[in-house]
């Protein structure tokens, strides 16, 4: 384990808070006024998946904890969790369904993503900026929703439903960025 | 996609942003229906006042031969504001541009913003609690929020005249609103005795045995906030607004001493929504004790490599000559805005937030 401080924050990042594992959700500095900053945090107990918000004092010490990043296939989803090998180990090893969040939309069986291990547990996994996703169904002689600009919604590959510009069709691929959720350009 | 640009291609959003103008226009009335002037107070100025918790924006002024002089963006209008007072304009207030330097990237901050400053003489902060309440109301009851042309954006959150939701919550504006001190909040929310915790070394104790990390070089008013920050503040304005007020002393140098218990100050914050929408301050009279406070937030300035600069000594000049008594409050008219159209982000209520340009 290594010691940090809070300058050293980024989101995602692993670190103990009261003893127990904990992942930044989100931080931002507070400035109360008078000098001194703050950064508050809101941390994800990785026991339990409950989210709490906790404020530090700029510059407090916190320890970071060690993660590795293994490439494994994503296999199928199995109750809460889903299931993942790892490509070189074969191992398997299954990712609450909490630590994938939204992303669990875009999962597409047997490619590979980068899974966080903490003492041999999945922790999360680590998002691409981009996700590449086959339009499965798109209305073709839709004329959009003109109120709203030219845009209609689609059906991808893994089920999610990405707004799109009107000249994208059926058996594209498009690229979309999995934390907004939002379309970014049509893909090769 | 540029705000203009959602705009276009989703014009229901427009009632979230026009929402603006009318606030603005009632706030205008308001205080024209109370006698108030208003003023134009410079945004380019030479000496800010002396304030180590902010960071602001230098620029270069060139005279015709082109020499430089360092300049400013005005941090608030409050000195300008003060001078005027002293020179005998009476009640009045400004609804400007302020600047705030390193203050982006937060769901609160935009490093310009728009605020409303107003003073009035002879009050105290008592006073300003009740024309709070009185300006919000003002805004509910007189701006149509128009419910059908709203709802694609969630907004038209006044269900009445008295009642707000935001973000999942009902607020519950009727007056008298919320009036709790500094030192019943902390026994309160975090059970602590303010009067016990206002030594160094009790307050670090204190700290430890709450679980916070202390060091040495932590000051006391970093164990204050960090308490205030975890314990208090969250419990604060959620369904009704919250004044929180007379606060201690370390943490409101700017403010009036209270003559029953000079350990703490005439200041109050007022919360809406979990948002921290004003801050008051009956204010500091003295000269001589706004000069030594001064000085000691440049030496503070100096010490945290901030942009620095001379102070505004006009200023003391003009508190020298006499600040009649007085009291006023600074109020963020953005987080206003956020409150009235159920925002979670100030982004979402400019037409070009600081996002677009980073």
């Amino acid at each position: 384990m290594s010691t940090i401080s809070t300058a050293d924050f980024s989101k995602g990042m692993f670190i103990v808070f009261k003893n127990e594992p904990h992942q930044i959700v989100e931080f931002q500095h507070v400035n109360p006024g008078k000098g001194s900053a703050f950064v508050r945090t809101r941390l994800k107990a990785l026991k339990t998946g409950k989210v709490q918000e906790f404020t530090y004092k700029a510059g407090d010490s916190v320890e970071e904890l060690p993660i590795e990043t293994h490439e494994m296939q994503y296999l199928y989803p199995d109750g809460d969790s889903f299931m993942f090998m790892d490509n070189f180990t074969y191992d398997q090893v299954g990712v609450p369904e909490n630590f994938i969040g939204d992303f669990t939309k875009y999962l597409k069986a047997s490619d590979t993503y980068q899974v966080l291990l903490h003492e041999g547990e999945a922790v999360g996994i680590r998002f691409p900026k981009k996700v590449r996703l086959k339009v499965t169904e798109a209305d073709e002689g839709s004329r959009g929703n003109t109120v709203s600009g030219a845009t209609k919604t689609v059906v991808v590959e893994t089920g999610a439903k990405v707004t799109v510009p009107l000249f994208i069709k059926e058996g594209e691929t498009i690229a979309v960025d999995p934390e907004t959720g939002s379309y970014v350009e049509r893909a090769q | 996609m540029k705000t203009w640009q959602k705009l276009k291609n989703n014009p229901a959003l427009w009632s979230r942003y026009l929402l603006r103008e009318r606030v603005i226009k009632k706030i205008r009335s308001f205080f024209d229906e109370r006698g108030f002037h208003e003023v134009e107070t410079p945004m380019l100025i030479r000496h800010p006042p002396a304030e180590s918790y902010l960071d602001v924006f230098e620029t270069v002024l060139l005279d015709r031969h082109r020499n430089p002089t360092k300049a400013y963006l005005s941090t608030s209008p409050e000195v300008a504001l003060k001078k005027l007072m002293v020179a005998g304009m009476g009640n009045c207030y400004s609804l400007t541009k302020s600047f705030r330097n390193t203050e982006a990237g937060d769901r609160l901050h935009n490093p310009e913003f728009t605020i409303l400053e107003w003073y009035r003489v002879g009050a105290t902060y008592t006073d300003i609690m009740k024309e709070c309440e009185d300006l919000i109301l003002h805004l509910l009851n007189t701006i149509s929020f128009d419910h059908d042309k709203a709802k694609p954006c969630r907004q038209g959150l006044a269900l009445n005249s008295q009642t707000l939701s935001y973000r999942d919550n009902y607020i519950n504006l009727a007056p008298p609103w919320e009036r709790i001190s500094v030192k019943e909040a902390f026994q309160k929310y975090a059970r602590v005795d303010l009067e016990e915790f206002s030594t160094i070394q009790n307050a670090r104790r204190i700290a430890v045995s709450m679980g916070y990390s202390v060091a040495n070089e932590n000051a006391w008013e970093e164990l204050y906030n960090q308490i205030f920050l975890n314990e208090v503040e969250p419990h604060l304005g959620i369904n009704r607004p919250t004044i929180l007020y007379d606060f201690p002393v370390a943490v409101a140098a700017l403010a009036k001493k209270k003559e029953s218990d000079p350990r703490f100050a005439e200041r109050f914050e007022l919360y809406i929504g979990g948002l921290e929408l004003g801050d008051c301050y009956t204010e500091l009279t003295d000269w001589k004790e706004q000069k030594t406070r001064f000085d000691k937030e440049m030496k503070e300035i100096q010490r945290l490599g901030k942009t620095s600069y001379y102070y505004d000594h006009d200023f003391i000049e003009a508190l020298r000559v006499g600040l009649p008594e007085c009291s006023g409050i600074a109020v963020g008219v953005d987080r206003l805005i956020m409150l009235l159209t159920d925002s979670v982000n100030v982004a979402d209520v400019l037409l070009f937030p600081i996002e677009e340009l980073l």
